[in-house]
Order: C-alpha cells, then sequence, then structure tokens
C-alpha cells in the first residue's frame, strides 16, 4: 500500500475511533475501527507489511489512550502478522466467511490483554469481560469489517490499494 | 550467514522490533510509564477530534433543538416540579450546613470549602484493549491542571491526566492506572479502588470487613485528589478465601460512562 495512505491511516484512525464511533456504541461496546483497518491491510499487502502496520496502528493506540508504550503496538502487531498470513493464502477477500477470522484475532488479543493484566495488576474479572466485552466486541468489530470490505468492494477500493507481491515476503 | 541475514531481513527486523517492543514494555511494569511523544501525538489527535466532532455536534444540537421540540412544554412543566422540589431541598440542606459549619468550629474542625467547578463537554472516547480514557474539550488554557477530579451528578469519572492548551486526557475509574482512596458509606471501611476495564475492585480490605453486595462505595477524600463523600460505585461481588489476608470486592462505576456527554472538572 502506498505511504500516504498508511500516514493518512496512522494520522486519523485514532480521532475517527474516538469521536465518529461513539453513536454506535451499544450498551457501551462499540467497534475497534483500527482492528478492522489493520485486519484489511493484511489481508489486501502481507505479513511484514501489515505487522509494520499493525505495530504503527498499536503505537498511536498506546501515546493516545494514555496507557503502556508498546503494549497495543505488540498486541496489534501480532494481530497484523495474523491477518496477513491469512491474506497471502486466501484468494477471495470480498468472501464474507474470513471476518470470521477477525473475531477470532480479536477475542485472542483480548484475552492476551486481559492475561497480562491480570498478571501485572491482579482481580481483573476475568469471564465478565470476556462474555461482557471481548465476545460482543469482536463480534460487532467483525460486523464493521465486513460492511468496510463490502463498501471497498463495491467501490473497487480493494483494486486501487495495489496488492503487493506476498510471495517475496514468505 | 550473512547471505542468510540478507535474504531474511525483513523477518529478522520484525523480530527485533517485536523484542524490543516487549523489553519496552515490562520495563514499564517495573518503572512506571514512558510519557515520551504523548504531548504532540495527543495534541495533533485532541485538534482532530475537535474538527471531526464539531459537525456531528453541531447536528445533534439541531436536532435535539426542533426535532424535540415537541415534548417541551410537558419537559418544561416536570421541570418546573423539580425546581419546586429542589428549592425546598436547598433550604433544608443550607440549614444544615449552616449547622455543621457551626459545629465544625466549636469542634476546631477544618471548614468544608466549597466546591468550584469547570464544565467540560467530552469530545472523545478511547477504546484501547488495555485501556479506558475520555478527552475532554478544555485544556490548561481553561485552569485545568493534572490529577483533578472529573465528576457528573451521578458521581466519580476519574482523573485529568494529560493537559494539553485546548483539550485533557482523562483517566477513567475503569483504566487500569486509575486508583482512588474510597470508603464504605454504610460503616466507613477504607480501601483503594483500582480500575479493572470492565468494572473496579476494592484493594486492601481487611477479610473480617463487612461487606456487602450493594453497599454504596464513596471517595474518602484521603487521595487528596478527589473530595470526600463523592459517590464511585455499588459493590456487586464479594469474595473471601480462607488463607488470604484480604477479600475480593468488584464495585460497578455509578457513572455510566458510555452516555457520558458533559462533566465537570474540580479545580479545588
Amino acid at each position: 500500500m502506498k505511504p500516504y495512505v498508511y500516514a493518512f491511516i496512522l494520522v486519523l484512525i485514532i480521532p475517527f475511533q474516538s469521536t465518529l464511533l461513539n453513536p454506535l456504541s451499544i450498551f457501551g461496546i462499540k467497534p475497534d475501527l483500527s482492528l478492522a483497518v489493520l485486519f484489511i491491510i493484511g489481508l489486501l499487502t502481507g505479513p511484514i507489511e501489515a505487522a509494520l502496520a499493525g505495530i504503527s496502528i498499536g503505537l498511536m493506540q498506546d501515546i493516545g489512550s494514555a496507557s503502556l508504550l508498546g503494549f497495543s503496538g505488540l498486541t496489534r502487531g501480532l494481530v497484523g502478522l495474523g491477518a496477513g498470513l491469512l491474506g497471502s493464502r486466501v484468494l477471495d477477500i470480498s468472501n464474507p466467511v474470513i471476518v470470521l477470522f477477525l473475531t477470532v484475532f480479536s477475542l485472542v488479543e483480548g484475552i492476551l490483554i486481559s492475561l497480562f493484566l491480570q498478571a501485572t495488576s491482579g482481580e481483573v474479572p476475568f469471564f465478565t469481560m470476556i462474555a461482557g466485552r471481548l465476545v460482543p466486541q469482536a463480534i460487532y468489530t467483525s460486523v464493521l469489517c465486513f460492511i468496510l470490505l463490502r463498501f471497498a468492494n463495491r467501490r473497487d477500493i480493494l483494486h486501487l490499494l495495489k496488492r503487493r507481491d506476498i510471495q517475496k515476503e514468505l | 550467514m550473512n547471505g542468510f541475514i540478507v535474504k531474511n531481513k525483513k523477518s529478522i527486523t520484525l523480530l527485533l522490533l517485536f523484542t524490543t517492543l516487549f523489553w519496552l514494555v515490562t520495563v514499564q511494569v517495573k518503572k512506571g510509564r514512558f510519557t515520551i511523544l504523548e504531548r504532540p501525538v495527543l495534541a495533533v489527535s485532541g485538534i482532530l477530534e475537535r474538527i471531526i466532532i464539531w459537525p456531528f455536534n453541531t447536528v445533534v444540537s439541531i436536532g435535539r433543538g426542533y426535532i424535540f421540540l415537541v415534548n417541551t412544554e410537558q419537559e418544561n412543566r416536570k421541570l418546573k416540579e423539580e425546581i419546586g422540589r429542589l428549592r425546598i431541598e436547598t433550604g433544608v440542606t443550607s440549614e444544615l450546613l449552616l449547622e455543621n459549619d457551626r459545629l465544625r468550629e466549636m469542634l476546631n474542625f477544618r471548614k468544608l470549602q466549597p466546591l468550584s467547578t469547570i464544565a467540560v463537554q467530552i469530545i472523545g472516547k478511547e477504546l484501547s484493549p488495555a485501556s479506558s480514557t475520555i478527552t475532554i474539550n478544555k485544556g490548561s488554557n481553561d485552569q485545568i491542571q493534572k490529577d483533578m477530579a472529573v465528576i457528573t451528578a451521578d458521581g466519580v469519572v476519574g482523573r485529568v491526566q494529560t493537559v494539553l492548551p485546548g483539550t485533557s486526557k482523562v483517566f477513567l475509574l475503569t483504566d487500569p492506572g486509575s486508583t482512588v482512596a474510597v470508603m464504605v458509606q454504610r460503616n466507613r471501611e477504607e480501601g483503594l479502588l483500582e480500575g479493572k476495564l470492565v468494572n473496579c475492585a476494592l484493594k486492601y480490605v481487611s477479610y473480617y470487613a463487612d461487606i456487602q453486595e450493594g453497599d454504596l462505595v464513596v471517595t474518602s477524600g484521603l487521595d487528596d485528589i478527589y473530595p470526600k463523600g463523592l459517590a464511585v460505585g455499588t459493590v456487586t461481588k464479594v469474595v473471601k478465601q480462607e488463607a488470604v489476608a484480604f477479600q475480593t470486592v468488584l464495585v460497578e462505576p455509578a457513572v455510566r460512562f458510555s452516555r457520558l456527554e458533559e462533566a465537570l472538572v474540580l479545580t479545588k
């Protein structure tokens, strides 16, 4: 993907996430736009580029939310890597079934974070967290990603964001 | 060897990046959060948030101003009734405050200071997987300072974490970095409330303390951030384990953060 597209995403993703998605909040749960965008980047590019994009987005998120610097960078980097590996093995990225993988990635990331918080500060209500936040958010994010993919596909945006030679990266 | 490195240059770089990030996180767990780059990034995102939220807020205010005008008369009547009731209550409260002041004076206690507040609007709610923060539309230009308490009529929202000229970042009660000195209103048992993302946990409460589900938790004022007596939340779960000195107490915040639109920053 072109550098200016990444710059655009990096600068706008956090303000967009924290403002425009608030009206979409249902019982305090709102979709994770940055995760959905990262998943699409992974599908379009490849594991290395998507991992780097994940690290960058995660770092911006860490700074923007005043949390441990590098924590989201690490988890988002891993999600990008996973999405990139998935994208390099899937031919039809407009297939709606593919968003189910995002549900899994989102859940795994959430569980990793919960385990980390449990280890560092203790007493994280693990099951409340999974049932009350992680699962609904993962599903909601996947729905958003599905809508974004459908929209991008209809407008031929996916073709515009030129796909790199993934085999080289692998 | 060189050939291997050249061939796998990108993968090795990525591995090094992941290792560095992991090291960075472990260092911060031990020594505290790094705040490098925080101010410039928050300044830019704060400006962008204000720009993005402006047309949205304008549309919403037009909607509220005209579309919901239908129920205004009914609402007006209800509000007038409410004002009447509150006037009576205020009269009684003023009497009690005066009596309290006289008694404090007699006992040589420190006089209670009235709260001074600044009204703020929430322009951003951050959904980082590991934190809960909001952005408010006022900063150092409006005399907002770090560690000032943010409240609503329902109770405590959190405290100001980073202050910029036009905006500020606020740690919500549920953020893992948030701690509040609190006590149980019913029996004055004290503890420290920590954020656990979905709710909060009351720490350092003795095994023998009488805490029950439904108990109201209020600020104790011992942290010098929140004044004493502000509602914080309600106890939802109490777990006592044999051979553990402290009990686990989970607290549901009094404020519904998902519906938060305005708040007050306590300046004194």
